[in-house]
């Protein structure tokens, strides 16, 4: 029951924590000059996208993406859209990348670059921002993927360990 | 291999795409209200993000508390001194408050609306958005607790921003330092006479608030404490924004902009204060908003 629904709660525990625990602690509010965006939860929906399937990671992608819009931003669409495509385009479930932490990780990096860009992009295209490309490329872009990249190192094996337990407790139940 | 895209694919994304479009079109446009199934969803997060944010908060109070001991000697010290001024001023403010409410007496000004009149009602932050993109903070009191578009919102230090939207448990403020192009606030410097002007966000390259549209002619001072007006027609007069650090005359040479660094911290907030104005607003006869609903 509980290996059931423990990834949907650890993803929404992850989309709480961004916004509210983080966000106290948040280095660049305590005067640090770089801005480190946390995208645990996009990342961790990346990884259910590669070992659990498609359907699931386009699923979370565009239902936490809903609740990124609604909750986070003004804008109603662009992570919806954004974190679903990506999610579907990446969950590529095939041994090499599933069996090999290394791939897994770059594809997942892979990921996270791509929902940076496309929200840069979208931002300056509908005014939102005027930030020109180096300052997002310097002060934002690369502390951030530094910040992400290395948790990813972290924790990706342990997660996979996780989902394989997962995977496992539902052919039980099945 | 199957094609990656093949030409189901294809037009469920072009269709996505439209529906993207639509959605952005719909958000961007000048709604007033969010839909029920936003409020819904705005609602039950909060209610989750509050109990995320307390014990938070608790844990960086106590960091902070345990940072201030160490300099409690000193501020102690700076305090006591300022505390005999204190004294003084407490005199002469009740000395002209008499000799004000005198003079109003005479001039038979009792009935006037006061635009400095104001309420306040306490909420907790509980989030802030965490792609930097735009500065929203969102607070635990939403329109059942009596919170209304526009309201002014302010921390003990000063004025931080304004409820920019509403839902039944909890709402979103948008920060001053905010570069929406919607963002702007009546407000005033105070010199031998108020100079008016628009704070509009944050400017990129110095970090201050950008305060515009002030007459060319006006006498300009690094300084000078700029506060709301109370002629935007919601907030009150008076609330503290910041102090004057830098001006120039404005691209066009038609207008000059000053620059202010503001006395409330962006960065840290835990409490604030939603600001409801005693004046009422506009009557419904000269407010465009409400003739447009008319019609």
């Amino acid at each position: 029951m509980i290996a059931r629904y423990s990834l949907i709660i650890v993803v929404f525990i992850l989309f709480i924590v961004e916004g509210t625990v983080y966000q106290i602690f948040a280095p660049d509010l305590h005067g640090f000059p770089y801005q480190l965006i946390p995208r645990w939860m996009f990342m961790l929906i990346l990884l259910t996208g590669i070992f659990r399937g498609r359907g699931y990671g386009l699923f979370y992608g565009i239902v936490f993406g809903v609740f990124y819009d609604i909750v986070y931003s003004q804008i109603l669409g662009i992570y919806t859209f954004g974190m679903g495509l990506i999610a579907y385009i990446l969950s590529i479930s095939i041994p090499f990348i599933k069996d090999n932490v290394a791939m897994t990780i770059l594809t997942v990096t892979f990921g996270v670059v791509l929902l940076e860009y496309y929200v840069f992009g979208m931002m300056t295209l509908l005014g939102v921002t005027d930030m020109p490309h180096e300052t997002f490329f310097n002060d934002r872009f690369l502390p951030t993927m530094i910040m992400n990249f290395t948790l990813l190192v972290i924790f990706t094996y342990p997660l996979r360990l996780w989902f394989q337990y997962l995977e496992k407790k539902f052919n039980e139940l099945v | 291999m199957s094609p990656f895209f093949s030409n189901k694919r294809l037009i469920i994304l072009l269709v996505c795409m439209i529906i993207l479009v639509a959605l952005i079109g719909y958000s961007m446009s000048d709604r007033k209200t969010l839909s029920w199934p936003e409020q819904f969803v705005a609602d039950t997060v909060g209610t989750v993000q509050s109990a995320f944010s307390i014990p938070a908060h608790l844990a960086a109070g106590f960091f902070e508390n345990v940072r201030d001991m160490r300099n409690l000697y000193t501020e102690n010290q700076v305090l006591k001194s300022h505390l005999d001024e204190f004294a003084s001023l407490q005199v002469e403010l009740n000395q002209l408050r008499r000799k004000n409410e005198e003079l109003e007496g005479a001039l038979d000004l009792q009935d006037d609306l006061d635009l400095m009149d104001y309420t306040v009602r306490s909420a907790m932050v509980i989030h802030r958005s965490p792609d930097r993109w735009n500065e929203l903070v969102g607070i635990n009191k939403g329109a059942q607790d009596g919170i209304e578009e526009d309201m002014a919102v302010m921390t003990s230090q000063g004025l931080i921003g304004k409820v920019k939207q509403v839902s039944q448990f909890s709402s979103s403020i948008q920060l001053l330092s905010d570069q929406d192009i919607t963002n702007r606030i009546s407000a005033m410097a105070d010199g031998d006479e108020s100079i008016y002007g628009f704070i509009e966000g944050i400017d990129n390259e110095s970090g201050y608030l950008q305060f515009t549209k002030l007459d060319i002619d006006a006498e300009l001072e690094t300084g000078q404490t700029v506060s709301t007006s109370g002629l935007g027609g919601v907030f009150p007069e008076g609330l503290m924004i910041g102090e004057i650090v830098d001006y120039e005359n404005d691209e066009y040479g038609l207008t000059q902009t000053a620059y202010i660094e503001p006395s409330a911290n962006f960065y840290h907030l835990d409490y604030v204060m939603v600001v409801e104005r005693g004046a009422p607003t506009l009557e419904d006869d000269i407010n465009p908003d409400a003739e447009a609903d008319n019609s």
